[in-house]
């Protein structure tokens, strides 16, 4: 079943990229070999250059893939295997690759500008707003939920935690390697690279960094956020960013072929319940809440800033933009499948493992295996107790990659090593980038308050005032708020999918009104764009009533104000793109 | 070398007195030369010639120039315009002249012309002395702190640079050297101090920068205010003082000019008398480490050689 | 026209699948080494984007250095100039061009 589903979701994307992707490619993009790209155009080799469509695809490939689309997809199993499978199959392909794709085809063809900037260009200044404001409070979420997933994660496995740790000092290493010593190239990289098989191994020989409190955790990981994004950037984040793409390709590569090789059934259930317990252990009917679960490897909309920031800069021809929009997308999309087929496959056993804490948690393992309805039920509670001990949903897919890597051969010790390893190595990438990223966006958001008072503004914006308020914004949500990590990473995927909203609005608003686009093939843009747009709103609502009553009281106030403000921003949203629908605007054109 | 420097503000005979030490110091066998660095010079009129903006002699051991800032100006703009046109290709085609107009304008300027102006001369080793009649207080003033305003500046402008050739040096460890393109043309990016001609550039002014504060607060520097005996006068002259302090720079003498000696004062002028001599008072208090030095008001302004040789022996010895 | 033999045809083809797996290795090298200096990249724009901006205040009113010190060191600062001028072109979009760099996901 394995390598059946491995085999299969490559078959559908390789079959959707060259019929679906082509026809977009011709009838939407209208993608033309012999009109230059800004790359070609605005060359300077500094932030224009022509990038060989593979290494782009690979740099692409490698910002979009974090722990998103491990994480997302290892919640949403208490759905069941199959649906999950679905979203991430017909979601990506009916949404997710549209949206990437256009966006970055939209940004080339405005000179490399960020989709936000055309939002702004296409349906009003205040979608530029609108869309900072989102950003901002998906960086908290994010910060937030990302903290307690590692947290949860570290806190059962020692191991996990000190391969983590000994690969930030494998980077800090390498960061010299590479940038202050005249060693070659390849010599660095093949030390880095052994540097940190070396901290894997130690991980799971040695573990000597064992920090079973949450709080501690939190706190360690609180300390680390400001340092890390305090730090110039060669120290540690850009030579462990670097690293984590080795990781990432080699477990992909080793996953999918794992999954083949295994050729193992699935004795996870099919389908549980349409509303299984997978978000904060409440009832979560999977229609509209399947995006606030599963955004990166379905949809993301981050995705969309990515494409328009670096990548459409660097695109060598327009040709080239399905490969590397389109197909990268697809690409994460394979990575989901192989979290799921993982779990899939393994995740009963993994729960095996475990079955005497299991029963004194009063839960009956053999029932989880006939009764469908029952797992659904349970499934949050087994995956998440901390008695019970799996470590949460990365737990949950750890040890399932690391059985499913056995088949190679691979000692499942050090398979679930890598596989722990490869999660919180891009979870922590991520809480240092945002931070970074949220300090200086909270830096722009009060300037206002300079008129008001001069000495209140300096020191909000004191860059480390900034800084120590972002990560104490996540903190608070995660060590206050009783751990729900699934709640906030719901809230994180909510404003993701907000942002994939406004970009699948601007795409649709440009095959309109630039690119004359009509009929069937708008409607393939159209359609999407507004039932993503529903599905989220409604999803919001619901997040709204049914989540946020069942947090814990300290945060419920900040979140629900998130929410709010989201919803109301989201319908002066759909308000501006009607409007701007059917204006004959002429800045809509792009400069040729 | 000795350095002298006459700093007050307008109409007190800073030129005069300028020009008569400089009539002395050269009558007593030191090679000497005046340079006013005033934009409103009277140096040719205390010397009852005309004084052009290259080194006249006017008696044996006494040279005077009069310095066009104006000029100077304009030559290091055709200068930076020359160098400019070299490097930077693409602004050739752009309108460089208006940003040269602004430059002319731009506060500071002036100073560095005549911080320039004084490098130049000083630099020569024709002179036992030179004597520099100043401009008005604030801009010298300012001129006098530009070498340490300088050097802070430049101490970052350097950090900053250390910085960015340290990055490219990263990048370059990883890429080898590499190239931008400006404007179609490709430019290979040092990262070594040594070939980087910016960051030698900076680290040359600094030099120079350090060599003038030093000689401003060496022992072969003499500067000296010239006040005159009234409220105003006193006030500016602890301006001057303070700021003096502020940069480290000796005070050395006082020369309070146009002092009146009137026997039987009229009416009229009886109030200015007792100010006069008020004033004076309170300066010798205030500044009672400085040697203060009483020029009388004369009956004529001295003019020509002989008549300043003569003020130097009777009153500034 | 001499017909060329299997051994030959085999050599062109092995010679063939060796020019790119060479290829295939040179994108994978500069790639990895693009990637590995993406950040540092960006940071010594924003630094000579800074450098530029403090030198040339003088034109936007803007506390600068003594314009002696500008009038030196402005003849050799053609790229830090060209960096300030892209960067202040695009302006409007800085947060997009960060966000775009420093990816979250």
């Amino acid at each position: 079943m394995t390598a059946l589903i491995a085999l299969g979701g490559a078959v559908f994307y390789i079959v959707a990229y060259f019929t679906y992707g082509k026809s977009l490619e011709k009838n939407v993009i209208k993608a033309d070999a012999n009109s230059p790209t800004p790359a070609v155009r605005l060359r300077d080799n500094v932030d224009y250059i022509p990038a060989n469509k593979f290494v782009l695809f690979g740099h692409h490939f490698a910002s979009i893939a974090g722990a998103g689309p491990i994480l997302g997809p290892a919640i949403a199993v208490i759905w069941g295997w199959l649906p999950a499978l679905l979203w991430v199959w017909f979601g990506n392909l009916f949404i997710g690759t549209i949206h990437d794709y256009l966006s970055l085809m939209a940004s080339v063809r405005y000179d490399g500008r960020s989709i936000q900037w055309v939002a702004g260009k296409l349906m009003g200044e205040n979608t530029k707003y609108i869309f900072e404001l989102y950003v901002y409070f998906a960086m908290v979420l994010v910060i937030a939920a990302f903290m307690g997933v590692f947290g949860t994660l570290a806190s059962k496995s020692a191991t996990i935690l000190t391969a983590s740790t000994l690969f930030m000092v494998a980077a800090v290493i390498e960061g010299q390697l590479l940038y202050k010593t005249k060693l070659p190239f390849w010599l660095s990289s093949v030390i880095g690279v052994a540097l940190t098989l070396l901290s894997l191994v130690i991980g799971f020989a040695w573990p000597f960094i064992n920090i079973p409190n949450l709080n501690t955790l939190y706190w360690l990981q609180f300390i680390y956020i400001i340092f890390a994004a305090a730090l110039p950037v060669w120290w540690l984040l850009q030579p462990r960013d670097y690293l984590n793409s080795y990781i990432l390709w080699g477990g992909v590569i080793l996953g999918a072929v794992a999954a083949v090789v295994a050729f193992k059934g699935f004795s996870w259930p099919v389908f549980t319940s349409f509303a299984a317990k997978t978000i904060s252990n409440t009832a979560s009917p999977f229609w509209p809440t399947v995006p606030l679960v599963i955004a990166c490897g379905a949809l993301s909309g981050f995705h969309s800033i990515v494409g328009s920031g670096t990548s459409s800069k660097q695109l060598d021809n327009e040709l080239s933009g399905l490969f590397v929009g389109y197909g990268g997308m697809l690409m994460e999309g394979m990575l989901s499948t192989l979290v799921i087929t993982s779990i899939a496959a393994y995740g009963f056993a993994v729960f095996n493992g475990v079955a005497d804490k299991i029963a004194s948690a009063n839960i009956d393992l053999a029932r989880m295996g006939t009764d469908a309805n029952y797992f659904g039920q349970v499934g949050f509670t087994v995956v998440n107790s901390k008695d019970i001990g799996i470590g949460g949903a990365l737990g949950l897919f750890t040890k399932s990659f690391g059985l499913m890597l056995n088949s190679l051969g691979i000692p499942v010790k050090f398979g679930t090593t890598f596989g722990g390893l490869w999660a919180s190595a891009f979870v922590l990438t991520t809480l240092d980038t945002t931070n970074r990223l949220a300090r200086y966006a909270f830096q722009e958001l009060v300037e206002p308050i300079k008129k008001v008072s001069t000495g209140l503004h300096g020191f909000l914006a004191n860059r480390w005032v900034a800084s120590i308020l972002a990560a104490a914004f996540g903190f608070f949500l995660i060590a206050k708020g009783g751990n729900a990590y699934t709640a906030l990473w719901a809230g994180f995927a909510g404003a993701n999918q907000l942002l994939a909203s406004i970009a699948m609005l601007t795409a649709a608003n440009w095959a309109k009104r630039v690119q004359k686009v009509s009929g069937g093939v708008l409607a393939a843009i159209l359609i999407p764009a507004v039932f993503l747009w529903i599905t989220v709103f409604a999803a919001l609502i619901w997040y709204l009533v049914v989540i946020i009553p069942v947090t814990a009281a300290a945060i419920r106030g900040i979140l629900a104000g998130f929410v709010v403000v989201m919803l109301i921003l989201d319908v002066l949203l759909v308000i501006n793109f009607f409007r701007s629908l059917g204006k004959e605007y002429k800045e809509a054109k792009a400069k040729t | 070398m000795e350095i002298y420097f006459f700093i007050g503000k307008g109409g007190v005979g800073k030129t005069t007195v300028s020009a008569a030490w400089g009539a002395g110091l050269s009558n007593n066998g030191k090679r000497t030369l005046v340079v006013s660095l005033d934009p409103a010079h009277n140096l040719g009129d205390a010397f009852d010639q005309a004084i052009p903006s290259r080194i006249k002699n006017l008696s044996p051991n006494l040279d005077a120039v009069e310095v066009d800032t104006d000029r100077m100006i304009s030559n290091y703009l055709t200068e930076m315009s020359v160098k400019m046109k070299n490097t930077y290709r693409y602004l050739s085609t752009m309108n460089l002249d208006r940003y040269f107009d602004i430059l002319k304008n731009s506060p500071g300027i002036e100073e560095y012309a005549t911080l320039e102006a004084i490098k130049e001369h000083v630099s020569s080793n024709k002179y036992d002395a030179i004597i520099f009649d100043t401009p008005p207080t604030g801009m010298t003033i300012r001129v006098l702190a530009m070498p340490r305003v300088s050097i802070i500046w430049t101490d970052r402008l350097i950090d900053m640079r250390k910085k960015i050739l340290s990055r490219r040096k990263m990048i370059e460890n990883v890429q080898g050297k590499f190239e931008a393109i400006i404007e179609g043309e490709t430019v290979v990016l040092t990262s070594e101090e040594k070939s980087d001609p910016l960051m030698q550039e900076l680290v040359n002014y600094r030099g120079e920068m350090k060599r003038l504060r030093e000689l401003f607060s060496s022992e072969n520097c003499f500067i000296s205010i010239v006040t005159m005996p009234e409220e105003l006068a006193l006030s500016e002259t602890e301006r001057i003082s303070e700021s003096l302090k502020g940069f480290k720079i000796k005070l050395r003498k006082i020369l309070l000019n146009k002092f009146m000696k009137i026997e039987m004062p009229p009416e009229e002028i009886r109030g200015k008398i007792e100010e006069q001599d008020r004033v004076t008072v309170k300066m010798k208090e205030r500044f009672k480490n400085i040697e203060i030095k009483e020029i009388p008001l004369l009956k004529e302004s001295p003019r020509g050689f002989s008549q300043l040789l003569g003020v130097y022996n009777k009153y500034l010895k | 026209m001499v017909r060329s033999t299997r051994k030959q045809k085999q050599k062109r083809k092995l010679k063939k699948f060796l020019e790119s797996l060479k290829k295939f290795f040179r994108a994978f090298d500069k790639g990895m080494k693009e990637d590995s200096t993406s950040f540092i990249q960006k940071e010594l724009e924003e630094y000579e984007n800074v450098f530029a901006l403090l030198t040339t205040g003088v034109f936007a009113g803007v506390p600068s250095p003594p314009t002696g010190l500008v009038l030196r060191i402005l003849p050799y600062m053609q790229l830090e100039i060209s960096i300030m001028v892209k960067r202040s072109a695009g302006l409007e979009d800085v947060f997009g061009e960060m966000m775009g760099t420093f990816d979250i996901d």
